[in-house]
């Protein structure tokens, strides 16, 4: 047992069995910490599990357990006999008044006494863990090197000399960690994992028409999609969520950054889009050109209560970059509508109701100006309410 | 601490702070402590040998900080109870925390007495810990009791005993121990007080008469704690004695039972958690699931899950329950979790049936809703999903290739159990009926 002033979790075998609160006597035998887990699988809570050593004598003994400084949920407090636990029996615990304390009262059945292993495990605030990502994609933009760190911090209050940090998958860690000690290890690093560019141009986000916003660019967000499966190199487990910082091989030996994002859990078989910035080369405008009301039903009153609408909508898309890309472009209706097939001049898919996505293919740009493609929709919307 | 004295008084002077004359001062030979935890209330009962002469004799009985209640306190012999009379209690003035009685004897001699009293300070709470198997489908759950001894009071080898259930008490005991005249001034509800007590305090020596007699404890396994039912409370008996001293608290085991057969469910239902999963354990307290014995008192448990590998644990979740008759249903809201995903989107939404009133305004239309549910197990082993939609109306109706569940006016339940690593989607197209349109819905269905 280490006696500096940072070993803060105590571990006492008392020999007098009379325990007063004047006097406890906490003392003699101390033994020293053996293998410790810190486990990280659940997000809100962090169990320690710890081995120690404890001599008993036949009959009953007591051991004292105390904190200082460190915040342990008390009633998360086990003790996990391990050698014979037929013979070794925790009868009872007492928790001494006014102290960060516990008394187990451990009986032995065996006229020799045991040197007897034992588990204790308990939660302990304030030590977690983060995750964070590190990508560096290709020129191409096709595949991105992957690495996700394992963050360790330690504000518990207690020193830990030497545990296995165990997460919910992938492999453990024996590291040290100290009191207000971080440690970034590295979890997993994937060098070739697929990625597909997204722009995302969504009439519920971004200005219309550029023309309305004189000297300022109306940038289309860029995301690098990676899909948590065997067929992007991964798969094997849920990726935690963090922050993701994203750079690009330069092609002379360099990188640039890209943008950084901060990306949700990713379950198995679900993907992530990392938003790394906003392009300026893809450039749309959309207009409402029609709105007319239709089908008006009055009342008696001659108040108008309800009526229909004929909307017609033209998007332009101009790609200005030397390579083609398709662009995601959501857009969103509300209430109650139709649009025959025949009133739209491309496929899209209904995410919901009012949800509208359309993947639109943009060749490069041309020798003499962009690319370009248009959207047209016309539909109604229905019993609009005054 | 010791703050109960006891002084056999050779004199008799009347006033206690006259000075006083000690004879004995006889030590506690046993105590019993029926300890309640809906109420801050805890029944003592103590013996003590006295000495008596024959003749009055005096006794004096002090209690400084301590939380006993002045107007609980109850003194019967134990032998000669026919030669021992309790003349009276005597509260003096101007002096707090001390009782003189007055005891008329026929006899010379040791006598056992029986002192009650109530006093507050003393409580007890269950919590759990329950082990999940590793492929969840059992549980080992161990009960404790965790007693704490605020009261002031040392009590030493004291027959501990946690009484289950809600006492109805119409004065805090704290209060009562801490009021300067016992039963207060003329003028305050003294009278009142006087007769709820009394009552309160026989139910009491009703259920103490069922006690388990005391002895020694057996001091080198677990104690066992004997639960019997007792009117609308449940007795809980610690086996053999317990000392618990003033300011500490001790845990006890109270059960321990492996291989509790469980059901893991998963919840759905946005009124009641919001837009996320959340995970529930259930089990019944009836013998079928190793249990049913007795009831289990609420209380917080802490759940973990046993990975198999040298008995090393996860920490799964905690929640907290209330009291579980036997052969009712336990169920644990371990909270929200991320790795099973219920994901309702509306897909489509018309209006029709549209009808006005006599001014030509709108009162009543039908909706109809086209909704899609993605259902997500993203665990390693299989799990039990069940989602609620409420419509907020009564008058609905339903077509989908799912099978659901009529929960009542306005809520269905779909049920469904999805292997690991799988999801499902499924549909359902909703129509409700607004307003005047009710009409609709109940030409269509009755």
């Amino acid at each position: 047992m280490k006696t500096t002033t940072k070993t803060i979790l105590v571990i006492a075998m008392l020999l007098a069995l009379t325990i007063t609160a004047q006097a406890r006597i906490k003392m003699v035998a101390l033994p020293e910490r053996a293998d410790t887990i810190i486990r990280l699988d659940n997000p809100n809570a962090t169990l320690i599990e710890e081995e120690r050593v404890l001599t008993l004598q036949a009959g009953l003994n007591k051991v004292d357990f105390s904190w200082k400084a460190v915040s342990i949920d008390a009633d998360s407090i086990r003790l996990t006999v391990l050698d014979h636990p037929s013979k070794v029996k925790l009868l009872n615990v007492s928790y001494p008044p006014g102290e960060a304390a516990l008394v187990w009262e451990v009986a032995c059945d065996n006229k020799d006494g045991y040197a007897e292993t034992v588990r204790i495990s308990y939660l302990l605030r304030n030590i977690d863990r983060l995750v964070t990502y590190k990508a560096i994609a290709d020129k191409e933009e096709t595949k991105v090197n992957l690495k996700s760190y394992l963050v360790l911090r330690n504000f518990s209050g207690e020193d830990f000399d030497k545990v296995e940090v165990k997460l919910d998958y992938g492999k453990s860690f024996n590291k040290g960690i100290d009191h207000e000690e971080t440690k970034q290890m590295l979890f997993f690093g994937k060098p070739e994992v697929p990625i597909t560019k997204i722009w995302t141009w969504d009439s519920g986000k971004l200005q219309w028409d550029p023309e309305n916003t004189p000297g300022k660019n109306i940038g289309v967000p860029v995301s690098y999609r990676i899909k948590n499966d065997k067929k992007s190199k991964l798969g094997e487990y849920a990726l935690w969520g963090g922050k993701a910082r994203i750079f690009q091989d330069d092609g002379s030996n360099s990188t640039i950054f890209l943008g950084e994002d901060r990306t949700g859990l990713v379950p198995v078989g679900e993907k992530t889009e990392l938003y790394i910035g906003d392009s300026r080369d893809i450039v749309v405008t959309q207009r409402k050109m029609n709105e007319t009301r239709t089908n008006e039903i009055k009342n008696n009153a001659d108040r108008l209560i309800m009526y229909d609408m004929d909307e017609t909508v033209v998007a332009k898309i101009e790609n200005f970059k030397d390579k083609p890309a398709t662009l995601t472009m959501i857009q969103r209706i509300p209430g109650e509508w139709e649009m025959k097939d025949s009133n739209v001049n491309m496929k899209y898919e209904k995410i919901n109701a009012n949800t509208l996505k359309f993947e639109i293919t943009l060749p490069a740009r041309e020798k003499d100006g962009p690319a370009k493609k248009e959207l047209k929709m016309k539909y109604t919307r229905r019993h609009i309410r005054r | 601490m010791k703050k109960l004295l006891i002084l056999i008084l050779a004199l008799i002077p009347a006033v206690a702070s006259a000075k006083i004359d000690l004879s004995t001062l006889p030590t506690r030979d046993t105590v019993q402590l029926t300890i309640y935890n809906s109420a801050d209330l805890t029944l003592a009962r103590e013996s003590r040998q006295l000495t008596l002469k024959e003749g009055i004799n005096k006794l004096q009985f002090s209690w400084a900080n301590t939380l006993i209640d002045p107007t609980s306190l109850e003194m019967i012999p134990l032998n000669d109870a026919g030669n021992i009379t309790i003349q009276d209690l005597t509260f003096p003035p101007r002096v707090r925390n001390l009782g003189l009685w007055n005891i008329e004897s026929e006899v010379t001699g040791r006598v056992p007495m029986e002192i009650t009293y109530l006093t507050s300070g003393i409580t007890w709470r269950a919590f759990y810990m329950g082990t999940l198997s590793k492929d969840e489908e059992t549980m080992q759950l161990a009960g404790y009791v965790r007693v704490t001894n605020n009261s002031g009071e040392d009590y030493e080898n004291a027959q501990t005993r946690l009484v289950v259930g809600k006492v109805n008490i119409i004065d805090q005991i704290a209060n009562l121990a801490q009021r300067q005249y016992p039963y207060d001034k003329p003028g305050a509800h003294s009278e009142m007080l006087f007769s709820s007590y009394i009552t309160k305090s026989s139910n009491m020596r009703g259920m103490a008469v069922a006690a388990a007699p005391m002895k020694r404890m057996a001091r080198s396994k677990a104690k066992e704690i004997k639960k019997e039912g007792l009117s609308e409370y449940f007795l809980y008996t610690i086996d053999g004695t317990e000392t618990i001293e003033n300011q500490w608290s001790k845990r006890l085991p109270s059960f321990d039972t492996k291989d509790i057969p469980v059901v893991n469910l998963y919840k759905y239902n946005e009124q009641m958690y919001g837009r996320s999963v959340s995970r529930f354990l259930s089990f019944k307290n009836d013998t079928k699931h190793k249990l049913g014995k007795e009831p289990i008192p609420g209380g917080t448990m802490k759940v973990y899950r046993d990975l198999q590998e040298n008995k090393h644990l996860s920490y799964t979740g905690a929640s907290s329950f209330k009291y579980i008759p036997v052969n009712e249903k336990v169920e644990l809201n371990l909270g929200p979790v991320q790795n099973v995903v219920v994901k309702p989107t509306m897909m489509n939404l018309i209006t029709k049936d549209y009808r006005y009133n006599n001014s030509g305004n709108i009162n009543g239309w039908t909706e109809v809703k086209t909704m899609k549910l993605e259902v997500k197990n993203t665990r390693d082993v299989p799990v039990k999903i069940e989602i609620k939609r409420n419509f907020n109306t009564t008058y609905w109706e339903i077509e989908t290739a799912q099978k659901y569940e009529k929960v009542d006016k306005d809520t269905i339940k779909f049920t469904m159990t999805l292997k690991p690593r799988t999801e499902k989607t499924f549909q359902y197209e909703l129509t409700t009926y607004k307003n005047e349109n009710y009409k609709i819905w109940k030409q269509r269905n009755q």
